[in-house]
């Protein structure tokens, strides 16, 4: 853990808070711009906590999302998620999507008559979620590109999928 | 220790989970090659690391965990409480010098992972 002072002096979030943020943001573009390329849309800094949950009880049959970063204590705002279903041979890609400020998708991954039973896997871009806000890491980093695989068995139900991420690990699980 | 290793947790009964077979693969030119496939015993491990020490090396690595037939197996569980799908961990040894124990916990419903020690 001795990297983690070097850590947030990196992080626009830790700079902001000290009054640093103008000057270091242009220096940490420029480190920034030689690593990996930022997702477009991808936001400056790490998302703010500033809304109370969202409950989806009572909406109809659907999948969803919600990426948690677990490492900034934010919502997991701007990860590129590749969606793909499995056809029987192989993860078939049906659409990539970049999670908004509140670490959800503005619309729900599949509803609606796309909303099918099957296994899926979604791959989240992990690598480059933490290279957008300058987190310091070996490189190639233990997780890079991180398959979740599940299965919807009754596309009559509802189904939410967070997941919960840090660097070194993650977590997911059948929400609400 | 350099090397891998892993453990599987049936954290839905609190226990290992024995008899999970995982498939252990490296990223060769571009393509997952299965190295070998090993089968946890009774503490939810592997008799052997999943890879020596002395065959440590950098590389992009897969551990593919087949629970499916353990909670199919177990009694007292619903096939339609299974929203795991066999979860697939990619993880790289950036330094060979050191040892990444990849734990898995699972339940049928949810599944962590982290690099453990």
């Amino acid at each position: 853990m001795d990297h983690l002072p070097d850590r947030y002096v990196l992080t626009r979030r830790g700079l902001v808070a000290t009054g640093l943020g103008a000057a270091a943001a242009a220096s940490t573009g420029a480190a920034l711009a030689q690593g990996t390329p930022a997702p477009a849309g991808a936001p400056a800094k790490p998302g703010t906590l500033n809304t109370a949950p969202v409950s989806q009880a009572g909406l109809s049959p659907r999948l969803t999302m919600h990426a948690i970063d677990n490492f900034h204590g934010t919502p997991g705002a701007g990860m590129v998620c590749d969606l793909a279903m499995h056809d029987g041979e192989g993860y078939r890609l049906l659409k990539t999507v970049t999670t908004a400020p509140s670490g959800r998708t503005a619309e729900p991954l599949l509803v609606d008559d796309a909303f099918k039973a099957g296994r899926y896997e979604l791959v989240m871009h992990f690598e480059a979620y933490f290279a957008t806000f300058g987190v310091k890491l070996p490189s190639p980093n233990f997780l890079s590109l991180v398959p979740i695989r599940f299965q919807i068995r009754d596309a009559g139900q509802r189904h939410h999928l967070p997941v919960l991420f840090t660097p070194w690990g993650y977590s997911y699980y059948r929400g609400s | 220790m350099a090397g891998i290793t892993t453990h599987v947790l049936d954290t839905d009964r609190g226990r290992p989970a024995a008899g999970v077979r995982i498939d252990f693969s490296v990223l060769d030119n571009g393509q997952w090659r299965l190295v070998k496939s090993v089968v946890t015993n009774a503490d939810g491990r592997t008799d052997a690391p999943i890879l020596p020490a002395d065959k440590a090396e950098t590389g992009q690595y897969q551990l593919e965990f087949h629970v499916e037939p353990y909670f199919k197996a177990r009694s007292g569980t619903s096939e339609a409480d299974i929203f795991i799908d066999n979860p697939v961990v990619r993880f790289a040894v950036f330094d060979a010098k050191q040892h990444y124990h990849v734990p898995m916990l699972c339940a049928p419903s949810s599944f962590t992972t982290y690099r453990g020690s």
